[in-house]
């Protein structure tokens, strides 16, 4: 029944900002369904704690610690976006973004586009996660790529064009491999499980049967998930969409996409790796696993050193933090899987953080380049200015912060996991991604004065990063006890079977 | 008995249109008008859906149809509709413009279909009642080729319409190794996956419109100006 509201409110909130005659109501409906879908979320994640799997519909529909988890950090980026884009949208109208300044159709049809797709982009990511059939998981990633397109052309630019061109075409490479790597999974179940019923793809029964199919498929389709899915999380050499589409999408669609798209795709590929290992046993997954994981790290250092632009210096670290939970996911052991699921909870509180402060900056400034004109932030911005900088020592793993502990889990996972030269390898990446980041931080924030006017507080882009910030340094320091048992029941889902 | 009732008939026919699917494909590598591009995908989808059926019939697997009539009505009827209006609505230029000349383009595509079969022969196995055995391995081969050359046709054309059109087929090759490898993907997941489809189909002729629109042209490799 949960999963069920969980999946209404979104749903229904797209329907009736079709409708509603004016700006408040779209602003109201969409924090409204932002704030009852983390509610949902909570409720589904507190079930599952008691219950250990809450599914309905015969099954259609099932929630694990894992699913309950990921779905309750997408709620919780939701929620933040909210608040943040009624303030940056009305900043953006202001401003004379969404069409000719005076033009109030031209502006409430962009920004009715935006409060429809934004709650079905949502819809569609609850769906990755609490459907139980592949097929139907395969659906709604692929939805989530439809339903943001529109998002990422929303200021109609060129640029905006070709961003959305890359993701749509490449993303649409990548899920046609994902879906041949399911129906190949299919079929190697098919042969076990017979039957044309619909929980022949059911992860639940598959996961039961998986040590009998057949190895060579699932081999075969274990390499086309990870480039499919691969290529939705933004790993390397799969990656280039994503600095485009960030740029070129509004700043909380962008945080969305950098936050809780990667924690779905990363989901489904968790998904089907739990089918290979228990099919082909740990060696294969845990290889190609590292070899992706290792070279989105490795390929995100030149172009953050050399980054001229704050979003895509954002985008590049969520290529490297993506990478971090693959790793994490393919050094196995407990600390490789915990981390990776601890990095994949702290990152998506971190990372939105980082990303909304320099929307803040972004549309302070009129830019976001990181040299030119741009410095001494700290006197122009006295908010979001020393907040992005809080975040961005989070984000590259300073000790005091949460990302700290999961990245050295999964550092140890390496060694534990006898991979010397790569851990180390994984370590020179980490601190030239961490001096990178300062090289360029600290000019902008720190730097002398560009005697550019000062900021005008605006309560809904300000409030959001205020609070979230106390929630990063907070979770530093303490992890609900709560949280750590959904976590925990996650990792055991992920666990290699002894 | 009356000789369509018969098996091996069955598979015949489906060896019969499965080659001309490839050949279709081919003959799009090949082909310069957009037109033409458009007319022969359509082609190829209403012989995917025709596979379907006669799967369908010799196995008894009544679901199948329902396939068939999703691949006819999805990609055999309305996007083909979509994709020639646009083409009438922006008035561009007919001709495709591939990177790589014809002749080049007929050997990469030989060698491809080369390694499908190659990559089909590891699947074969005699001795299995149900799968690929049942229809003959050549379908999953033409399947796996339509996949690779689908791909190979993306990175081969510049204009965005073109692009959209060669991934559709590679789209294909996959709603034919899923009929001929497990008699098709249960029914839930057939229908989303052409919902997915349609919607794409038609994200992308807004896109392609737009762009056109903003750089008077459909080129792709006009779109260069993000780095980095």
């Amino acid at each position: 029944m949960t999963i069920y509201i969980l999946l209404s409110i979104p749903l229904l909130a797209c329907g009736l900002t079709a409708v509603v005659p004016s700006r408040r109501w779209m602003e109201a409906i969409h924090l409204a369904s932002a704030a009852c879908s983390l509610a949902a979320a909570i409720f589904l994640a507190w079930e599952v704690l008691r219950q250990g799997v809450v599914s309905s519909g015969n099954g259609f529909l099932y929630a694990d610690p894992l699913s309950a988890l990921v779905a309750l950090l997408t709620a919780f980026v939701f929620l933040v976006c909210a608040p943040y884009a009624v303030g940056y949208l009305r900043r953006d109208q202001a401003d004379g973004n969404l069409g000719p300044l005076g033009d109030a159709p031209a502006a409430l049809s962009k920004l009715r586009m935006y409060y429809t797709l934004t709650p079905l982009f949502a819809f569609c990511m609850y769906l990755v996660v609490v459907a139980n059939n592949l097929g139907v998981m395969w659906i709604a990633i692929e939805g989530t790529t439809l339903a943001s397109i529109f998002l990422v052309t929303f200021y109609g630019k060129p640029t905006s064009l070709e961003a959305a061109w890359k993701y749509a075409m490449i993303g649409g490479v990548g899920l046609s491999m994902a879906l041949f790597g399911t129906v190949l999974t299919y079929y190697s179940a098919h042969l076990v499980l017979g039957g044309d019923s619909v929980s022949a793809l059911n992860w639940s029964v598959l996961v039961l049967q998986a040590s009998h199919f057949d190895k060579g498929v699932m081999r075969l389709a274990f390499i086309l998930i990870l480039l499919g899915f691969g290529t939705k999380a933004g790993l390397a050499p799969m990656h280039t969409w994503k600095p485009d589409a960030y740029c070129e999408a509004p700043v909380p669609v962008a945080t969305l996409m950098a936050t809780a798209v990667l924690n779905c795709a990363v989901y489904g590929l968790a998904r089907f790796y739990v089918l290979t290992v228990r099919c082909l046993g740990p060696a294969f997954a845990s290889n190609l696993l590292i070899l992706f994981g290792l070279l989105s790290v490795a390929i995100a250092v030149p172009f953050i050193l050399v980054q001229r632009s704050s979003r895509r210096l954002l985008a590049y670290s969520s290529i490297d933090n993506g990478g971090i939970m693959v790793l994490g996911l393919g050094f196995g052991g407990v600390f490789g899987i915990l981390g990776m699921l601890l990095h994949m909870t702290y990152h998506t509180v971190t990372k939105p953080l980082l990303f909304l402060s320099v929307g803040n900056v972004q549309q302070h400034t009129g830019n976001d380049a990181l040299k030119k004109g741009n410095s001494g932030l700290l006197h122009v911005l006295p908010v979001s200015a020393p907040i992005f900088l809080l975040g961005a020592l989070a984000v590259t793993g300073t000790p005091p912060f949460s990302m700290f502990q999961s990245e050295f889990m999964v550092l140890r996972a390496g060694f534990a996991a006898q991979h010397l030269a790569l851990s180390i390898l994984f370590v020179a990446c980490l601190v030239a991604i961490f001096c990178g980041f300062f090289h360029h931080v600290t000019q902008l924030v720190l730097g002398p004065p560009s005697g550019a006017p000062r900021e005008v507080i605006c309560p809904w882009k300000t409030y959001p990063i205020v609070v979230l910030s106390l929630l990063v340094i907070a979770i530093g320091l303490w992890f609900p006890a709560p949280l750590y048992q959904l976590v925990d029941g996650a990792a055991r889902i992920l666990a290699v079977p002894q | 008995m009356y000789f369509w009732q018969d098996p091996q008939f069955g598979s015949r026919m489906i060896t019969l249109m499965a080659s001309l699917v490839l050949v279709l494909q081919i003959m799009m590598v090949t082909q310069r008008w957009l037109i033409t591009n458009i007319r022969a995908f359509a082609l190829q989808s209403f012989l995917l859906a025709c596979i379907a059926n006669t799967i369908a019939y010799y196995n008894h697997a009544p679901h199948i149809y329902a396939a068939a009539v999703f691949m006819l009505v999805v990609k055999a009827i309305l996007l083909p509709i979509v994709f020639e209006r646009l083409v009438t609505k922006i008035e561009i230029r007919q001709e495709i413009e591939p990177l790589i000349n014809a002749p080049l383009s007929v050997i990469v595509t030989g060698l491809l279909t080369l390694l499908a079969y190659v990559v089909a022969e590891s699947f074969h196995r005699p001795d299995e009642p149900m799968g690929p055995a049942s229809l003959g391995h050549n379908t999953l081969a033409v399947a796996i080729a339509l996949f690779l050359i689908g791909f190979f046709m993306m990175v081969n054309r510049r204009k965005a319409l073109t692009q959209v059109l060669a991934l559709l087929s590679a789209e294909n090759g996959i709603f034919l190794a899923a009929i001929s490898l497990t008699y098709g993907m249960p029914m839930i997941v057939e229908l989303g996956i052409f919902f997915d489809v349609l919607v794409a189909g038609m994200v992308l002729a807004i896109l392609v419109y737009r762009i056109r629109e903003t750089f008077d042209s459909m080129d792709v490799s006009r779109l260069s100006r993000l780095r980095g």
